[in-house]
């Protein structure tokens, strides 16, 4: 099977290089808080495994039929990242570099490339962009015959899908981190783009070097109602935060009315 | 915004989520009356379509979390819950019935069968839904009561 891998672009170790290089600096990290005594949440950890569970299989599928191409799609750019991002990377690696490490880090995140790289309008461009290029036009053709061109073609879909994820639901902190509503709103263009793209490849029956029209069209259903479970799991991660978040204002809420209340007089509010 | 407006705006959310639920999952998948993609309509419609699938899934998870948010407050005001929510599926199902299907002509109820009466009960049943909620929208509302 290792010769018809596709996204390895015909065997080659590369796709395991790359998520080794995604597993093995988590599970360091993780590990020196642990020795340090530090806990790591359980379900940071969990989230990671899946993330690179996804990522390890994606790589692993053989590219035909389509159909199983797009299965590795959705685990490479939608699954894949959404569980990364909730697995808070940056989080974990602020707090297990040495200071000078840390402090290098976040001269990266808040450098004015990466202030404009996470606001929603870019995030977008660079997700939908993606995949628009890679499904309608001859890009496909073109990865599929060039090992180097498809890795890069992966990396870029990994990479826009993680932003995107780290954007709307990372646990992982950001210079400015989108509203609610906005948050919404650019998970609803981000999933409304990945519908209306399966659809113009079922219309059209792209890309032509996919298959025959039914194979194209099945993958393409695919690619919708697989989507669609993604986008659902991401709209109940963005509403969980949103209802964690209103738990601890009221939590806090209910304490300084139980303080305000108890001494009757002896102390002021506050 | 107003426990109301809340209420008014969790309903919404969930009545178009549900109408656009039932239209995925009884009419494209169990009756496979309706089409993935007929090949008649407009591109252009694509786009539309694509929003509201979407849309549809986003608003039932966004109105679910509302509502349950309201309920820990014990501010919801059920009333207008039902208001919002006969509104925003009678929406839906009216926008989908004359504008998806017919101006944008992006598949249909029903093939090959006389479309009219399918037509008219998806569309009255919708516009049904507009009017009762509309009226529940008028008169006192009482909150639940608080704990």
């Amino acid at each position: 099977m290792s010769g018809m891998h596709e996204h390895g672009g015909g065997a080659g170790w590369w796709p395991v290089l790359a998520v080794l290089a995604v597993a093995v600096p988590y599970l360091a990290a993780g590990l020196r808080l642990h020795r340090r005594g530090d806990r790591w949440p359980a379900s940071r950890w969990a989230a990671a495994a899946g993330g690179v569970a996804a990522l390890a299989t994606a790589l692993a599928l053989p590219p035909a039929p389509f159909a199983v191409h797009v299965v590795g799609h959705l685990l490479l750019a939608m699954l894949g990242p959404l569980l990364l991002a909730l697995a808070a990377p940056v989080t974990l690696a602020l707090r297990a570099l040495p200071a000078t490490g840390r402090r290098r880090l976040l001269r990266v995140l808040h450098s004015p490339p990466a202030r404009v790289i996470v606001t929603p309008p870019v995030v977008l461009v660079l997700e939908l962009g993606g995949m628009f290029a890679f499904y309608l036009t001859d890009l496909f053709a073109l990865a599929h015959a060039h090992p180097l061109v498809m890795a890069v073609v992966d990396l870029h879909m990994v990479l826009a899908g993680l932003l995107l994820a780290v954007v709307l639901v990372g646990a992982d902190p950001l210079p400015r981190r989108p509203r609610l509503a906005v948050s919404l709103l650019t998970l609803l263009v981000a999933a409304a783009g990945h519908d209306v793209l399966a659809k113009l490849m079922y219309a059209r029956t792209l890309p032509a070097q996919g298959g025959t029209p039914a194979e194209i069209r099945l993958g393409a259903q695919v690619m919708y109602y697989g989507g669609s479970a993604v986008e659902i799991a991401l709209a109940v991660a963005i509403m969980a935060g949103w209802y964690a978040r209103g738990g601890r204002e009221l939590r806090r809420g209910v304490r300084r009315t139980a303080q305000a209340a108890e001494p009757a007089g002896t102390r002021a509010r506050g | 915004m107003s426990p109301t407006g809340r209420s008014v705006l969790a309903g919404v959310l969930i009545g178009v989520g549900v109408a656009a639920f039932l239209d995925e999952t009884v009419f494209h998948q169990l009756l496979h009356w309706h089409h993935f993609y007929d090949g008649a309509g407009l591109e252009a419609g694509l786009v539309s379509d694509g929003v509201f699938h979407a849309g549809g899934w986003i608003a039932i998870v966004v109105g679910l979390f509302l509502f349950a948010d309201l309920q820990r407050r014990h501010l919801t005001v059920p009333k207008r819950v039902w208001a919002g929510g006969l509104l925003g599926w009678g929406v839906f199902q009216v926008y989908d019935g004359l504008f998806q299907h017919k101006v944008l002509g992006l598949h249909q109820i029903r093939y090959e069968v006389d479309l009219l009466p399918y037509d008219l009960a998806w569309n009255l049943s919708g516009a049904l839904g507009i009017v009762v909620g509309a009226v529940l929208l008028t008169g006192r509302a009482r909150q639940v009561e608080a704990a």
